[in-house]
This record gives C-alpha cells, structure tokens and sequence, in this order.
C-alpha cells in the first residue's frame, strides 16, 4: 500500500527515504509519472529532413522519434507488433522504413505496417495492416525541444509547462533564433534512483559551494568566492530559485552565466550583445534572468545548466539506476567558432569526464545505495531550506524563493510529484490548478522585502 | 588534427623503448604522480580527447567525430592541468580515499610518420578502477597517439581514445587513459 500524503509530507517538507528505493513506488512512478508527463525526446535540429530519427526512451520503454514525409514530427514505440522485437537498432540515422530484424515486418516514417513477407501466401493475405502499425505516442515542441507523452489526457506541452515556458523563453526565444542542442549525447550509467540528479537540478544551489570545492577553487571567476562555502556572502542579494506547476523549476545566481567557462570570449560577447534584444522583445525582468547562471529541472526528468550549457535527460532504469544522456545547448545564431567554444567548455564541466559532473556522482549513488537498509529508509529526508522565505513575486510567475541557495524548488518538485502519484488522471490535477500553490502560505514575502528595500533605498 | 598518416612500421629497438615508455606512464598514472607525468610525458601542444561515437547503421555516411564536435574529454594542455591540479586541491572529496585505477595496455604498434621525431602508436587498453568497498568499472578501447621523440624522452602530442562501449558503465571517466 502506497501513502504518499505519508511518503511525502508537504506542512514539515520532508519525504520519506522509500521514495529512492522501492520497487512499488517506482512502479507507480513509471505508471503515472513517465506515463503522463510530456518527457523530452530530441531537438528539432536532430530531425531536420524527412527519414531523421533518433531512438531514445520513454520511462524504460524504447521510443523512435522520427521527422514524416508529409515534415510532421512522428513517435512510436520501438516494438515490433508482431513478436516484439526492435525496429530500429542505430542511435540515430535518416531512413524510408523500420524493418524488424526478425522477420522483416516493414514501418513507414509514421508507423504504420507496410510491407510483411510472405503475406498473400502465408497470412492467405488476411492480415489487417491498418490495425498493427506500431504504437503511436503524442509529439509536441516547444521552441524546438521535442518532447513526447504516452497519455491523450495530457494537458498541450505548452501548458505542462506553464510558467516555466514563460522563462525557458528568455533563452530559447530571447536571442534571435533561439536555441538547439549539440549531441550525439555522451551517455552513462549512474546507479541512483531517478530524483536524486532531478531535484539536485531543479533546486540545489547549496552543494555547489560544498560538493564542487575543487573545481571552484580551481576555475576562480565570478563562482569561485562560492568554494568550500568560505566567503561571506549575501546569499539572498545574488539570486532567486523559482517553482512552477506541475513540478518544473529553477535556481539563478545573478550574473553568473558562464562562470563556469574558462574560454569564453565568445560566449560573453555574444551574451552582451544579444542582451539589449531580450529586454526588448521579453522585457527587463527576463532580460535579467538572461546573463545568470541557472539550474534547472523540467518535470520529471530533464534538466539543464543554462549558462554551463549542458542538457541532460535521466532515464529511469529500475529505482536505483539510471542512464545519463547529456547533450550541449548553443543558441543558433552563435557563430561556429563560439558554439564549438561553449561545447568544449559545457563537456569539460559537465561531460562524463567532467571536472565538476565527478563531484556528483558519489553523493547520488550513495543517497540511493544507503536506502537498502530496512532502518534507514524509515527515516524521512529534509528540504526546508527557506521556508517561508518565498512567495508569488510581482515580476515573476510561480513561487520565488528567497535566493538561489534554497529548496523552494525542492518542495514544488515533491509537491507535484505527490499530487501526481495520488491523482487518478489529469482531471484530477486539473481540478487543483488554482491551489497548488496553498502550501507556500506567505504571500506577502515579495511584498514586504521589495517594500523594505525601496524605502531603505536600495533598487 | 588526429589525421597523422602512420608510415613504416618502427624497428624493434624503437618498439621497444616506445613499450617502456608507455609501461612507465601506466606506472606514473596507477601511483597517481599525475604532475609527474604532466611534466615529464606530455607536450604543451597535446590534444587529448574522447570523442562521443554513434551506434550508426553501416550504410550511414555521416562524417567521423572531429575535435569540434561533442566529446567527452577534448583537452589542451591548460585544460589537462587543470584536470591534474584538481586532484591536488584536497577537496575532492570522491578520491578520498583514492581509487585504485590500473591500466592493462596491449597490441601496440608503432609507425613512423613524415617527421623523423614523430611517431603514431596504436594500442589496445583496459582500464579498471575499483573505488570504496565493492565498486568497480572497466573501460575497453583503443588509443591513437602522435609520439615525439625529445632530448628529455618520447612527449605526447595528440591522443584519441575510444572506448568501445556506448553507455559508459561508470558514474564518469574523470580518469587519465
């Protein structure tokens, strides 16, 4: 039997420690999770001339993302109808057909059963063709992100997001002609239970001082002062971290866009000069968000460094393993050398080998690992960092918290995903779109620090 | 970059002093003397990269990785240092206690080039680390190298790896190959 109103408990902001570790709940979360969230599949620019596809995965479910003849974008899942086998075993490659290896059962670009030898003489051409075509799965794009859902009562992608669309726009629409994603993607095996990358990116400012010393100390720049967490710093004056509905979130430090760059001429210029464009077309409160460093998890498994630039996918493998895809995001109108600038620099940070991705990865596995003992997961974990030091802010949608180090997003994180887990179907997460924000009570934090300030003066 | 045509094949004394050579990196690697070898084993122009590779079907044209393509390590001699003072810091938590890496280097075959200083080496590897009580990772590929014979010894230049596997089985590859 499955409590989530016990497995996570919103008024004191833990969540139990079975969330990472057992079997039934990671069931449920492959049925109601990966099953209805809009998951990312691929960027358009993988996908650009009829026959592109990418074959990627879906909770553990193998999925072919393909561009149609007719330029619409197609998903299905990757098993034959006939006995199950792959129809596509490459990475990635442009294509008229998936042809199953096993016994040459024929797929268009659109999934529907072409061609299955022998079928006049041995189906005595009584196979119906239009009822096995494979299992078609919703694709929908937001700015060129392509992302795919199992569930027809999804709500669009663009309204999964929400709010978080509203500030993904400051960089994906913000510069020009947006952004794409540079791959093949580096792949890699974690054993740690899917949540822990998610929420450490949806919300977790406070480990990079800690967890990424050694690197910081190394790199220097405008993040370096945060090493070891040694410098005194005005934590509430450097950034915000923000959570939307249905999960999403983010965390920006101020300023700090490329801090952890080295070789980034390029990249700032290319950030000063398209700056001046974003306040214009998006306005100044997005336009400040623009330059700054941010840490991000689109529910449930996708998250990204804007500024370091890396973009990964978790995929689920069993509640203590996961896959790491990792691609390179570059907004498309940098020119070469500065794309192939950001690439190198986001692969040495946050590649496989990257000098602060191997900071990580210890702390993720032994978070799961450590719940196989029976005493230990009957422990709760803790992300009340910052409660009530948040609100609904008057330039920012969803709820801002105080500053980047934080676990407002946290709490948004496991929020939906408790409303999501208890939720018979989306009318049921519909039905609570007005008050999902009733567990953050202090409305007016926004309103009396902004008051304060003004009248001290300050901006 | 990496594209250096690999001529006659080295006379065996040349093999042989190119194998010790590279018996003693795995050493200075293995005992963690990582300044050591950055010193002494590598030039200031090296390039050293891992390149991400593709499952493509055969018929697949697409071109080759290139060094300005996505990768998994894609260092110049800077971004190498850093990769080795890094782990003089005392604050990387994760190789504290260190692991145990060990390289098993074999089917090297060594070609000279153009330059009579010069020389490709092939080799085969497989790198294992065991960390904590139980954990442990492995990594098969290959290494390309462009060898230059100096007064002070042979100094890398250039070295492509590529592992064999498309998934790395390990949480990451911050590991000199």
């Amino acid at each position: 039997m499955i409590d989530m109103d016990k497995l996570v408990d919103i008024e004191k902001s833990t969540q139990s420690k079975q969330v990472f570790w057992d079997q039934d709940i990671y069931d449920r979360e492959l049925e109601r999770i990966f099953g209805r969230c809009w998951l990312f599949l691929a960027h358009e620019s993988q996908l650009e001339k009829p026959g592109d596809f990418f074959t990627t995965k879906m909770g553990e479910d193998s999925v072919i993302v393909v561009r149609h003849t007719d330029g619409s974008l197609k998903a299905f899942i990757n098993s034959c109808t006939h006995r199950g086998n792959s129809v596509c075993t490459a990475d990635s490659g442009n294509t008229r057909s998936f042809v199953c290896n096993y016994h040459g059962w024929v797929y268009g670009t659109d999934g529907s059963l072409v061609d299955v030898p022998l079928k006049e003489r041995c189906y005595h051409d009584e196979l119906d063709m239009s009822t096995m075509s494979l299992p078609s799965i919703r694709v929908e794009s937001y700015r060129g992100f392509v992302f795919g859902c199992f569930d027809e009562a999804a709500p669009a992608l663009v309204d999964f997001l929400g709010d978080w669309g509203w500030y993904l726009d400051t960089w994906m629409v913000g510069a020009g002609e947006g952004a794409e994603l540079i791959g093949p993607p580096s792949k890699s095996i974690l054993k740690c239970n899917w949540k822990v990358p998610a929420e450490n990116f949806v919300g977790d400012g406070y480990h990079v001082g800690w967890t990424h010393a050694s690197a910081l100390e190394m790199l220097g720049g405008e993040l370096g002062g945060l090493a070891g967490n040694r410098a005194n710093m005005p934590f509430d004056e450097l950034g915000i971290q923000i959570t939307t509905r249905h999960g999403h979130g983010f965390g920006v430090i101020d300023h700090a866009g490329i801090g952890i760059h080295e070789k980034r001429e390029g990249y700032a210029k290319f950030l000063q000069e398209t700056q001046p464009g974003v306040a214009e077309k998006l306005g100044q409160p997005r336009a400040e968000l623009y330059d700054g460093h941010w840490n991000c998890t689109t529910f449930p498994n996708c998250s990204f460094l804007y500024g370091t630039n890396t973009f990964k996918v978790w995929h689920p493998r069993g509640p203590h393993e996961i896959e790491v895809w990792s691609w390179v995001i570059v907004h498309k109108d940098m020119d070469e050398d500065t794309k192939r600038e950001v690439v190198k620099q986001a692969v040495r940070s946050f590649g496989t080998a990257g000098t602060l991705e191997s900071d990580d990865g210890d702390n993720m596995v032994n978070s799961t690992r450590n719940n196989q003992g029976r005493h230990t997961r009957a422990n709760n974990m803790d992300s009340r960092m910052g409660v009530g030091h948040e609100g609904p802010h008057p330039d920012y949608p969803g709820i801002v918290g105080s500053s980047f180090i934080g676990e407002t997003s946290y709490r948004g994180f496991y929020r939906f995903y408790q409303e999501i887990m208890s939720a018979d179907s989306w009318d049921a997460i519909r039905a609570k779109d007005e008050q999902w924000a009733d567990c953050f009570p202090n409305k007016d934090y926004w309103k009396d620090r902004l008051a304060a300030k003004a009248k001290s003066g300050g901006q | 970059m990496h594209n250096i045509e690999a001529k006659d094949r080295v006379s065996m004394q040349v093999h042989y002093d190119v194998s010790q050579h590279y018996y003693q990196e795995a050493t200075l690697l293995q005992e963690r003397e990582y300044q050591t070898w950055l010193e002494t084993f590598v030039a200031k122009d090296i390039h050293y990269w891992m390149p991400v590779i593709e499952r493509r079907y055969a018929k697949d044209k697409r071109a080759e990785p290139t060094p300005y393509d996505m990768a998994i390590i894609n260092d110049d001699y800077d971004e190498l240092k850093q990769r080795v003072d890094r782990l003089g810091t005392g604050t990387v938590w994760m190789e504290d206690p260190p692991s145990s890496v060990r390289f098993l280097l074999s089917n090297i075959e060594a070609f000279h080039t153009d330059k009579e200083d010069e020389f490709v080496v092939r080799c085969n590897f497989i790198t294992t680390r065991h960390r904590g009580q139980l954990e442990k990772s492995q990594h098969v590929g290959g290494r390309t190298d462009l060898l230059r014979k100096t007064e002070g010894g042979y100094r890398l230049a250039r070295r492509k790896i590529v592992l064999d596997a498309r998934v790395t089985e390990d949480k990451n590859l911050y590991i000199f190959f």
